[in-house]
């Protein structure tokens, strides 16, 4: 029961109050860049949940496997984005054979998920809160993508409703979208000290 | 030296085992989940400009060159391409092709510059042919060229440009990908079989009757039937002269046509083309 309370915690912690856009930063990209409307917002937001749980599973485990039982914590980030790029070129080939369209309409942006930082940054993340258990690494990389899903999703939203607002000149485009994005993430701010 | 391979020992095994393991990973998914792409689709799309246009009426040059395999019917559409294009697709897909004709390239029917026609007043509004033209008495002319340069902005060549504010296009940089002409929103620009380098053409689209056309510009057809008279490839409806593009050859009488136009609206246009000469009587115009 108290491993339960724990985890349920943890995944509404990364999902809402830590954040990996909108509180810590990371990702930033494809947040600006895919989210212009919903539906292949959604899809990225998948296609990243399903790399940052299958990254954040497997860098674990070769993270308390190898690198810490050996001391070669140094080599950290060669293994990490090693699985992070693997990962990503599985992904895109299930897509191009399972979903040609969804593939199509993301074009560079899904193999751009490689460098997706919010994707590395939780990697590293699980080693420097020092999480201890597999169950609990997965479901913080579960929450990571939950999370990045959200906020595309609530950006792409806004970002459809601001296609009809009258702009300033000036501000139109992305001016515009940052100035959203910091508001956003000012909103989220809120959370934090909730957990 | 052999300490320090002692201490890097661990490191590259691990990366080179983890390497390996990835790649082994990949190459059994790349079997398991390989795509049947079409070898003669990958062979079109290398026969292709590959500028993505967007002339065939396709997305891009991938996947028109997917449409085209499955209905070879669509040959021809990539103008940019033009024969060679089409002649390399008909050997890919084992067709008999035949040349095409001639080159299209824009033509804009207009030859009015900014000082050659009346303004009832100032336009101020948004910058776009498009909206300009939402308003009748935008200029005097319902026909002519409005010079906001929606046809520039089509563009993707570079080819057109708006000289004191008149259209025009630069036919060595113009691919003929039809852009241009789609945009224009009073359709001056047609796209026309260039049979030679440079065409005829009666560079006006006005069909007000010749009073209503002097009265707002000094270069207008005024319908008089001059040409017609020199040239049968010459033809007067609507008040307005039009050229046979597809049967028109340099020959006297055209030259004949063209010397005795009286607005001379009847001009070259094409890479080498001489520019327009000035209307036999500009003192009779009243356009200021």
């Amino acid at each position: 029961m108290d491993t339960l309370q724990t985890l349920l915690l943890a995944f509404i912690g990364i999902v809402i109050v830590n954040n990996l856009v909108l509180t810590k930063f990371l990702g930033t990209c494809p947040y600006l860049g895919v989210s212009g409307r919903i539906d292949m917002a959604f899809g990225m937001g998948c296609a990243v949940t399903f790399v940052v749980t299958l990254a954040g599973t497997l860098t674990w485990l070769i993270d308390h496997l190898f690198l810490i039982p050996y001391s070669l914590e140094v080599m950290r980030y060669l293994c990490f984005i090693m699985v992070i790029a693997g990962a990503v070129q599985l992904v895109e080939m299930y897509m191009r054979k399972f979903f040609p369209t969804l593939y199509e309409s993301f074009g560079i942006f899904l193999p751009l998920i490689t460098t997706n930082c919010a994707i590395l940054g939780l990697c590293l993340f699980l080693n420097l809160w020092s999480i201890d258990s597999l169950v609990h690494a997965v479901v913080l990389s579960i929450g990571a993508g939950v999370g990045f899903t959200l906020a595309i999703c609530i950006m792409a939203g806004i970002r459809e409703n601001l296609e009809l607002a009258d702009v300033p000149e000036a501000m139109q485009g992305a001016p515009i979208t940052l100035v959203t994005a910091g508001l956003l993430s000012l909103a989220f701010m809120g959370f934090a000290g909730m957990i | 030296m052999m300490e320090w391979i002692q201490q890097i020992w661990p490191a590259a095994l691990l990366a080179v085992g983890l390497a390996s393991l990835f790649a082994l990973i990949l190459l059994i998914a790349s079997i398991k989940l390989h795509v049947q792409v079409d070898s003669k689709v990958e062979q079109v799309h290398k026969a292709l400009p590959g500028i993505d246009c967007g002339a065939c009426g396709f997305a891009g040059c991938a996947s028109y060159a997917k449409a085209v395999v499955a209905n070879p019917e669509l040959i021809g559409r990539c103008t940019p391409g033009g024969a060679d294009v089409s002649a390399a697709i008909g050997q890919i897909l084992n067709l008999q092709i035949s040349s095409g004709g001639a080159p299209q390239r824009p033509i804009v029917h207009c030859r009015a510059r900014r000082e050659d026609k009346l303004f009832y007043a100032e336009y101020s509004g948004i910058e776009s042919c498009t909206s300009a033209n939402a308003q009748p008495d935008v200029q005097a002319c319902h026909f002519g060229c409005l010079g906001f340069g929606d046809c520039v902005r089509a563009c993707k060549f570079d080819a057109l440009h708006i000289v004191d504010g008149l259209s025009t296009v630069d036919y060595h940089r113009c691919t003929g990908c039809g852009a241009c002409a789609k945009a224009c929103p009073r359709n001056l620009i047609r796209m026309v079989p260039f049979t030679h380098e440079n065409m005829m053409t009666v560079a006006c689209s006005s069909r007000e009757n010749g009073k209503t056309t002097r009265s707002f510009c000094q270069v207008g057809c005024i319908g008089c039937g001059i040409c017609s008279k020199q040239s049968e490839l010459f033809t007067v409806s609507d008040n307005l002269a039009t050229l046979d593009y597809a049967a028109y050859t340099p020959s006297e009488a055209t030259q004949r046509a063209m010397d005795k136009c009286p607005t001379g609206v009847i001009v070259y246009r094409g890479k080498t083309a001489p520019p327009p000469r000035q209307p036999k009587s500009t003192a009779s115009a009243s356009a200021t």
